[in-house]
């Protein structure tokens, strides 16, 4: 038979209780189901200017000048007394006097022990008043940020705008008609930097959908430079990719170079065709490729020309450590630019032919 | 131009932009294609004053302008006069933000053959024609309420 527990345990019991309220060191109330003090911690004293000692067998309304003094917290306490509630984190204000208002998280719980017929309850209050400042300055901050960004990236565009308008005054200008034609593919170039440029404004990341801002691209040069839509189109083709905005304009200017230079050479004489533009990729590895079905390429290599096209399209890929492959596609030509970062076990699955080096002619 | 002969009606043109340089691109790409553009203005009150002394069937209107003033302010009075606007500005959240001032933005970095077909796009579109195809980056702002 159990031995009832004699006064001397009761009394260690509740000196241990007080005991671990008092020295809680994050601000702690022991409370009766009437919601007075039975104890409070010393660092509930310290945080809330409270004296421990007189607080205890008060009311919790009457602590410190009745700034627990709040409807909602009494309701919410007596509610968790009788076990209908739990409270996990109740935010509130609290207003002391004189000072500024403190925001405070409070946690209860009704406390399970032997003595059903005497509820307590325990209360843990945390005071995030600093937390929430900072997360206030941190958000303003971060906001602040995107307002700068915007006005950098407006101020991009203004200059672009001027950048390319001057190209295509002076292309308008110029009686030379090579002049003109360079004058013009340097607008492409602006354009094509600017199309970027375009789709990043309104996007606080430097993320770029690559497939729409190819179709962006190539609409932008077939609206500049092919007259009959019918004879000729350029589409998009291939997979869904999201890059970083310092490869994307990089892979903007190719594509731009190669479909220039496909409308330029490819078809000859009225010759109707169209281009594809793709780009797959596969883990780490990517192919972009830009395709015709025109007249193909010279078959004397002393007729090709290695223009500024040729120079930028090589110069890029290489930054981008690319590999440039052209083949004769039969009809027209197939130009590669591809990146190997890791060798699939697949081969097959790559989607590219591996390209054995780089070769490359006229673009 | 055999064109603007033709058909003159609908082609007055009012450009108010503070960058000088896509204003005169714009001038000559408008030019170009059969437009009669009106002397280029970049402040409020200057292009009022040109809007009421010579009524242009259409306005592009840059939102920031010379000396802090402001496009949407400006469209606003446009609006009023009965002259459709088109924002041509990169400050494309103002533009959205002012969508009853304008009936469609074309945001900077455009290329000036675009903002032509964004013109002939909206003239069209506003007579109810849907045949033609917008350019790309244009944000029509104004529906045309169903006719029914």
């Amino acid at each position: 038979m159990a031995a009832r527990p004699s006064s001397y345990s009761e009394d260690a019991a509740l000196s241990l209780a007080m005991a671990v309220v008092t020295s809680s060191p994050g601000p702690l109330l022991l409370l009766d189901g009437d919601l007075n003090v039975i104890a409070a911690s010393d660092s509930f004293s310290q945080a809330f200017g409270i004296d421990t000692v007189n607080a205890a067998g008060r009311h919790l309304s009457y602590l410190g000048g009745g700034e627990w003094d709040v409807p909602q917290l009494r309701s919410l306490l007596a509610a968790t007394v009788s076990g209908a509630a739990k409270i996990e984190a109740y935010e509130m204000d609290l207003r002391p006097s004189g000072v500024g208002a403190r925001q405070l998280v409070i946690h209860a719980q009704r406390l399970v022990y032997l003595d059903e017929g005497r509820p307590r309850l325990l209360v843990a209050v945390t005071d995030v008043t600093a937390t929430r400042a900072n997360e206030k300055v941190k958000d303003d901050a971060l906001r602040q940020n995107l307002v700068l960004l915007q006005e950098v990236r407006h101020r991009v565009a203004n200059s672009l705008q001027i950048i390319a308008s001057v190209l295509l005054q002076n292309a308008r200008r110029t009686r030379s008609e090579e002049t003109r034609g360079h004058l013009h593919d340097a607008h492409h170039r602006v354009m094509s930097v600017a199309a970027l440029e375009r789709q990043l404004v309104g996007t606080g990341a430097g993320d770029v959908e690559l497939r729409v801002y190819f179709a962006n691209l190539c609409d932008s040069i077939a609206a500049a430079m092919i007259g009959d839509s019918d004879r000729l189109s350029i589409a998009v083709a291939g997979a869904q990719a999201v890059v970083d905005a310092r490869v994307s304009v990089s892979l903007g200017l190719i594509v731009t170079e190669l479909a220039i230079n496909a409308l330029k050479h490819a078809f000859p004489g009225g010759q109707r065709g169209r281009i594809t533009v793709d780009f797959e990729f596969s883990g780490p590895n990517w192919s972009l490729s830009v395709a015709d079905n025109g007249v193909g390429m010279p078959a004397d290599p002393d007729q090709i020309q290695v223009g500024l096209g040729t120079s930028i399209v090589e110069a890029l890929a290489k930054q981008l450590e690319a590999t440039v492959e052209v083949v004769a596609a039969r009809p027209g030509t197939r130009v590669a630019i591809t990146h190997t970062e890791v060798a699939l076990a697949d081969e097959a699955s790559s989607p590219v032919a591996r390209a054995s080096g780089v070769g490359r002619s006229a673009v | 131009m055999t064109e603007a002969n033709q058909d003159t009606a609908g082609k007055i043109l009012l450009i108010v932009e503070d960058d000088v340089l896509p204003a005169m691109a714009l001038r000559d790409e408008f030019e170009e294609a059969g437009y009669d553009v009106m002397d280029l203005t970049a402040r409020h009150q200057e292009a009022l004053a040109a809007a009421r002394a010579r009524k242009p069937d259409f306005a592009l209107v840059n939102i920031e302008l010379q000396g802090r003033d402001d496009g949407i302010a400006l469209a606003e009075e446009l609006k009023a006069m009965g002259i459709p606007v088109l924002f041509i500005s990169g400050q494309i959240s103002r533009a959205r933000s002012a969508q009853s001032a304008a009936i469609g933005s074309l945001p900077k970095p455009y290329r000036a053959s675009d903002v032509v077909k964004a013109v002939e796009y909206l003239q069209r579109h506003l007579r109810g024609d849907e045949s033609m195809r917008p350019p790309r980056g244009l944000e029509v702002f104004d529906p045309i309420p169903d006719a029914a």
